[in-house]
């Protein structure tokens, strides 16, 4: 098992009253799932997408992380054990906009303090895999909106994460960019890549192995 | 991962471009500004500095006015020197300088002029370590008629011939000397209170030009720079004290101080210096004007960056994403604002270099770009960055605290601590431009003020001749031939008159002699008092149009002219008279004479303006000092001064031809008495004035950036029908507050600045409340002119444009 979550909640503060993001979450995840969060919007999926990515803290619950319980654990270590473990694709791709493709790849790794002869070896396969090495010294203000989620992908995995967190990664793309990446993601499942997408869209949905709906923070 | 920072730094600085220029722009001129007043700060604060230096004292005079003791003259009598070295055992050595205003230097054929030099013990080198490049130190000064020149001094002399042993025939007062080169300094730099070109040895003195009772050990004649050196263990606020409490001479009234030789330039201001010297208040509020433009700077920079760093907020996500720690990007982030700051210096440093002649030619200081400099430099530029350092870390840490996934979504949003922060920072920068505003207004209405005050002398159009004698003569012949030269210039049609004086209003204390002692006519011995002579002849007052508040010019009375004097209205009061007609013909006696008084003249400022009136007495004496000219305003009007001067020179030379010519404008030589303070004046409007600008520069900055922050908000409220000057009431709103907040913390802060400036004024303009007005105005426009700039467009934007985005 790569990770669980019992029982977790998360709330705001609203005029005296718990205003629930999410509550009573549990469900849990095996190293080779293909899972698809799926809801509308404001049912919480990107908060519950966040607390596995270690990005948000949740109220109450256990979170456990590769038999680490990661509630416990101290800022530094989570972030260890993100680093090495998690990578995550954006709506927006979020690419660094002052950087080359190949720099933006490079990012991740140079965090994690990988030499760079190693750095160079890597980025060189991940451009290779994606079919983007003629891209390598655009910026990503060059590129279409595919071609920057296949970067944003290609950065998540260049650090060989166990999960990846895809928060709508079609959502700005139309559908035949969209079905490329789907291709991808589905491509990388094969290979061992646990996938985590949160989803609008029926379609993608289809290409995961499990559903989790949401429904104002709680599981349907 | 270094390369990686600078590389994103750069980048992104490249993509912003007006960011980036606001903020080197602004960094850049504030950095500029630092380095240019700390660059002459740092040159005022290193005269007199030379090995030893710390152990070296001038010897100075206090007398007694009413209960207390005040600095009377920075010369002393020539036996103070040796006493102390005598007496005290902690005293190691002393020298005396006597200073020379000029001397002419003949050699062969030509003849130079040099005002920098003075007579000196052959002690001197044991205090002033200066190094000699020929002679040796000990030797060089003990017999008479020899001479020291400095490198550059002895090249103009000399030529290339090599100068020891070469003698030059020295003209001063009349008497000559031929004198022999001994030794060559090194060029001694400019950074000393005492400049010097050459030193003769003080045997000379004796066998040139010194009377008989000047030629043995007194008390008498102050003509003397002393200076000790002290034993490195010597206690030396017990040696001061020793100092003061000494009376070898035995008069109450007066007595003797010490101060260190590094103090001099800019904390010594006693009659008879060397020269005008510094001012450590001047110094002081230029260096707080440096740190007020770096400040604001860098408050700018803070304010800029830190609102800045919202709009990044989202790269910010991505890198903690992407596994960035939160030291990383604290580093990235001060690595950018290294970047930004050094391209800031370095166009400061190239702009300082630049401008560095003209700001020469505009301090009067020769600050050159040498090694000394760069070493000066250094230290600067080191704080600057240590500054830099400590600039970044605030934005650093704020950018580097967002939640990602926040970030991600762009809903970071200013803390309301943040936005108090740099609320308190616009505030700051407000509060600066106005004290400096106010500074400026008021140091320009003390200068106009001075310059607005009768003098109570005409000094226009009168032209002061002079030079010195290269032949001697007898004093005889030299007036007589003065007599002739008189007659001849008044016959031009362009001299109006002429008059022969030892000293005129704006001379300073040169040529001035200052006693104690004097007898007032009600017969009351009064040995505490100072009085300042000089003397001139029949036409010198009506030539400066000094009007008479009683009685004559010079009378014939039955012992002759040479015993009467004129008085000023201070000198009657200080003698005990209170109307001026009473005076007429009353008797006093000083040095020994019985004067008696023909007038009484207004009171006129003979020290300049920045001084109180001193009492003056005037005596009746054919002085071969000064040739005063007073030109006819419309024939030199058409002739031009030039041309009236060159006359005047052909005259001269004909009946003077062995003797040089000299000439000084009157009302300039006055007006150079507060040229520092101008130069003060337009330094603090330069700087204010650079200051504004950094602090416009970030408040346009910062409002282009609140408008595109707020536009959705304007889009919103314009929908529902505000109109555009309520949109520019709701933008502009808070800057006005903000003004009003720094101008009521500016007020009593420039107040005080400013009233503790005008305490070096013997005259003193007021500091009136408009000041304070017009500077909040101001402030005001300018703030409202650079916001509405931008606020003005946001305002009146389609809404439309804005809203369809979301």
């Amino acid at each position: 098992m790569l990770l669980q979550l019992k029982n977790i909640s998360k709330w705001v503060q609203s005029g005296g009253q718990r205003v629930f993001l999410l509550k009573d979450i549990n469900f849990w995840v095996n190293e080779g799932d293909f899972i698809s969060i799926m809801g509308p919007s404001g049912s919480g999926k990107s908060t519950l997408l966040n607390i596995i990515g270690m990005l948000d803290d949740f109220d109450q619950g256990e979170y456990t992380f590769l038999d680490e319980k990661v509630h416990n654990l101290k800022e530094k270590h989570r972030a260890n054990l993100f680093k090495q473990h998690i990578g995550f694709v954006f709506q927006a791709y979020h690419l660094v906009d002052e950087l080359t493709v190949k720099e933006n790849l490079e990012m991740p790794l140079l965090y994690k303090k990988v030499s760079s002869s190693e750095r160079k070896s890597l980025v060189a396969d991940m451009l290779d895999r994606f079919n983007i090495v003629g891209k390598k010294d655009l910026f990503p203000s060059q590129l279409s909106g595919g071609q920057q989620q296949l970067v944003g992908i290609a950065r998540a995995l260049i650090a060989s994460p166990k999960l990846i967190l895809a928060d709508e990664p079609t959502g700005n793309l139309n559908s035949k960019q969209g079905e490329e990446i789907m291709e991808v993601f589905t491509q990388l499942n094969k290979e061992g890549v646990t996938i985590l997408q949160v989803t609008h869209s029926e379609k993608n949905m289809t290409y995961g192995s499990r559903v989790i709906n949401l429904l104002d923070g709680k599981m349907q | 991962m270094y390369t990686l920072y600078l590389k994103i730094a750069v980048r992104y600085l490249l993509k912003n471009k007006l960011y980036s220029f606001i903020n080197i722009l602004g960094l850049a001129i504030g950095v500029a500004s630092f380095i240019l007043i700390m660059t002459y700060v740092n040159y005022e604060r290193s005269y007199d500095r030379f090995a030893g230096s710390e152990n070296v004292y001038r010897i100075f005079m206090e007398s007694k006015e009413g209960d207390t003791y005040e600095e009377s003259d920075a010369q002393t009598p020539n036996r103070i020197g040796p006493t102390l070295k005598r007496e005290f055992p902690e005293v190691v050595e002393q020298v005396r300088l006597y200073r020379f205003d000029k001397i002419a230097f003949k050699y062969q054929d030509h003849v130079i002029e040099e005002t920098k030099g003075s007579m000196a013990d052959a002690s001197y080198f044991e205090v002033f370590k200066y190094p000699l490049s020929k002679g040796n130190t000990k030797e060089v000064l003990k017999e008479p008629n020899t001479i020291v020149l400095t490198e550059s001094f002895a090249q103009k002399i000399f030529g290339s011939e090599d100068p020891i042993k070469k003698t030059l025939i020295a003209f001063h007062k009349g008497e000559k000397v031929t004198l022999t080169v001994t030794g060559i300094l090194k060029d001694i730099p400019e950074n000393t209170h005492m400049k010097t070109k050459f030193l003769i040895s003080f045997s000379t003195y004796n066998t040139w030009f010194a009377s008989d009772e000047e030629k043995k050990l007194n008390w008498s004649h102050c003509n003397f720079f002393s200076y000790l050196k002290s034993d490195n263990q010597a206690n030396k606020a017990l040696l001061k004290n020793k100092v003061v409490a000494s009376d070898f001479e035995e008069d109450e009234d007066e007595r003797y101080s010490i101060e260190p030789i590094e103090a001099i330039h800019l904390h010594s201001n006693k009659p008879y210096e060397a020269e005008t010297n510094g001012s450590i208040s001047r110094i002081k509020f230029l260096t707080a004007i440096a740190f007020i433009i770096l400040l604001l700077s860098w408050l700018n920079y803070i304010n800029l960056s830190t609102t800045k760093s919202l709009e990044r907020a989202k790269e910010v996500g991505v890198r903690k994403v992407a596994g960035a720690q939160r030291v990383q990007l604290i580093l990235q982030s001060l690595t950018e604002s290294i970047v930004l700051n050094s391209t800031a210096i370095i166009i400061a440093v190239i702009f300082t270099i630049a401008i560095l002649p003209m700001y020469n030619a505009f301090t009067g200081k020769e600050l050159e770009l040498n090694q000394s400099l760069i070493m000066q430099l250094l230290p600067i530029i080191g704080y600057v960055f240590i500054g830099v350092l400590l600039v970044g870390l605030y934005p650093a840490f704020m950018i580097s605290s967002y939640s990602p996934s926040k970030a991600l979504k762009g809903k970071v949003r200013a803390s309301a601590n943040g936005l108090n922060i740099r609320k308190g920072l616009i505030i700051m920068q407000f509060l600066a431009t106005i004290v400096l505003l106010i500074g400026t207004i008021v140091v320009t209405k003390q200068i106009k003020y001075m310059q607005e005050q009768p003098i109570g002398a005409a000094l226009n159009r009168v032209v002061s001749f002079h030079g010195e004698f290269l032949s001697e003569m007898p004093d005889s012949l030299i007036r007589s031939k003065y007599k002739t030269l008189e007659k001849e210039l008044v016959q031009f049609p362009f001299v109006e008159a002429t008059s022969r004086v030892q000293a005129y209003p704006g001379s300073g204390f040169d040529n001035l002699n200052s006693f104690i002692g004097i007898q007032y006519p009600n017969g009351t011995l009064d040995n505490k008092k100072n009085f300042y002579n000089y003397s001139v002849d029949h036409t010198y007052l009506s030539a400066l149009e000094i009007p008479f508040l009683a009685g004559t010019n010079f009378t014939k009375n039955p012992k002759g002219e040479g015993n009467t004097i004129i008085i000023n209205e201070s000198c009657m009061r200080a003698i005990g008279i209170q109307e001026p007609e009473e005076a007429i013909d009353k008797t006093v006696n000083f040095l020994g004479i019985d004067w008696v008084i023909s007038g009484v003249i207004e009171d006129y400022h003979h020290f300049g303006l920045k001084k109180k009136i001193l009492p003056i007495i005037i005596t009746y004496r054919n002085s071969s000092n000064n040739l005063l000219v007073k030109f006819d305003k419309a024939v030199v009007s058409n002739l031009g001064y030039n041309d009236a001067i060159a006359r005047v020179e052909d005259k001269w030379n004909q009946i003077f031809p062995n003797r040089t010519f000299d000439y000084t404008f009157l009302d300039q030589k006055f007006d150079a008495q507060y040229k520092e303070d101008k130069q003060f004046n337009a330094a603090f409007r330069v700087f204010t004035l650079l200051a504004i600008c950094i602090a416009s520069l970030g408040l346009f900055g910062l409002t282009s950036y609140t408008c595109i922050q707020r536009k959705k908000e304007i889009g919103i409220r314009k929908v529902n029908g505000a109109s555009i000057v309520k949109i520019l009431k709701l933008l502009n709103i808070d800057f006005i507050k903000w003004v009003g907040i720094a101008f009521i913390i500016a007020i009593p802060i420039a107040w005080y600045a400013m009233d503790l400036w005008l305490q070096n004024f013997a005259l003193q303009t007021t500091i009136s409340w408009w000041i304070f007005v017009l500077a909040g105005i101001i402030t005001l426009v300018i703030t409202l002119l650079t916001v509405s700039w931008q606020s003005f467009a946001a305002a009146s934007g389609n809404p439309i444009d804005v809203l369809k985005d979301e």
